[in-house]
């Protein structure tokens, strides 16, 4: 069984636009990673920034451990409001 | 041998100790990084736009770029409000790329890689910023923390999950900088021991991944440059276009 010229050159493209696209996965990765990082960064520096509000009001107030407590929840939810308002952003930017 | 993948971060003085007031201003080796740094900034934009010709030359086609991206982000991203702080974010812009890419040359020192020079960066900005946009707004820059459409109930704890997330911004902006180019160059050094250690027979898989770390070292520098330009931007755009 022969295979006939036309199917060949059908094949080469499809081959060479897959290669193509994975050429252009793998130029992409390296931004995706950034933007993942970003994401990382938000949530983690809200959390932390929260805890230390809470620890310094609660050694003003004399009242340990309630209000680390309360901020540390309080800095999580603002680390998930910067991560929604992250991807927001980037998803307008594409 | 290859010895502590932490050393490269080790600042050490250089020349002799000045103390001013109790405070210690010695030259050390980060200081002499951010002045080369600054220097070639300074060397590579004169050269480029020594001779302005019509058809630029290498230097000045790349000064210009440069020039083109930073003015692009700033107006995509803050708007023609912020033509006027174009010099500010340039000059921020150049410093963290040319430091980043100081630093993946051998044997020297990455100053972004430590959280003091990002932190005070960080802390600049987002003070400006802040002082920006109480100086264009008045009391009603407040009106940042209370998003509108938000029940009244729930508005006290909106408010202060607003300002947690607010004063979290100087943290993340620098922590990135930071951890991308330490982690990075910990990795390399770290391979590059590998090389040394494995020697001739099993040093060639390590030295092939230090090679391609290298390269994403590279866009990595790039990449938070850029980031922590655009950052800078966006919150800028917050201060000058007040609205919610």
């Amino acid at each position: 069984m022969t295979i006939p010229e036309d199917f060949k050159t059908r094949l080469k493209i499809a081959k060479s636009k897959i290669k193509k696209q994975s050429q252009f996965d793998s130029e992409k990765r390296g931004s995706f990673m950034g933007s993942a990082f970003k994401l990382g960064t938000e949530l983690v520096s809200a959390v932390a920034v929260g805890t230390i509000i809470g620890f310094i009001l609660d050694s003003w107030f004399d009242t340990k451990p309630w209000l680390i407590i309360i901020f540390f929840f309080l800095g999580t939810a603002a680390g998930i409001l910067n991560v929604i308002r992250t991807a927001n952003r980037m998803q307008k930017e594409e | 041998m290859a010895g502590n993948p932490m050393q490269q971060f080790s600042v050490h003085k250089i020349g002799p100790e000045i103390n001013i007031g109790g405070i210690d201003l010695s030259f050390t080796n980060a200081s002499l990084f951010m002045v080369i740094s600054a220097a070639i900034i300074l060397i590579f934009l004169f050269v480029g736009t020594k001779e302005k010709k019509i058809v630029p030359g290498k230097v000045q086609l790349v000064a210009e770029m440069f020039y083109t991206f930073v003015a692009k982000m700033i107006s995509d991203t803050a708007g023609s409000k912020a033509k006027p702080y174009f010099p500010f974010i340039f000059s921020l812009f150049m410093f963290v790329l040319f430091c980043n890419m100081v630093g993946m040359l051998p044997y020297s020192f990455t100053v972004t890689s430590h959280i003091i020079v990002t932190l005070i960066m960080a802390l600049f900005i987002f003070i400006a910023v802040t002082i920006i946009g109480f100086a264009k707004h008045g009391f009603k820059y407040l009106s940042i923390f209370v998003p509108s459409g938000v029940p009244a109930v729930l508005l006290p704890l909106i408010t202060v999950i607003e300002i947690i997330s607010y004063l979290s911004r100087p943290v993340s902006l620098s922590v990135r900088l930071f951890a991308n180019m330490m982690a990075g160059h910990t990795m390399l050094k770290v391979f590059g021991g590998f090389v040394i250690s494995l020697g001739l027979l099993g040093g060639w898989l390590p030295l092939s991944f230090s090679v391609a770390l290298t390269g994403l070292e590279i866009l990595v520098a790039f990449l938070q440059a850029y980031v922590f330009a655009i950052l800078t931007c966006i919150y800028l755009n917050d201060a000058l276009n007040l609205h919610h």
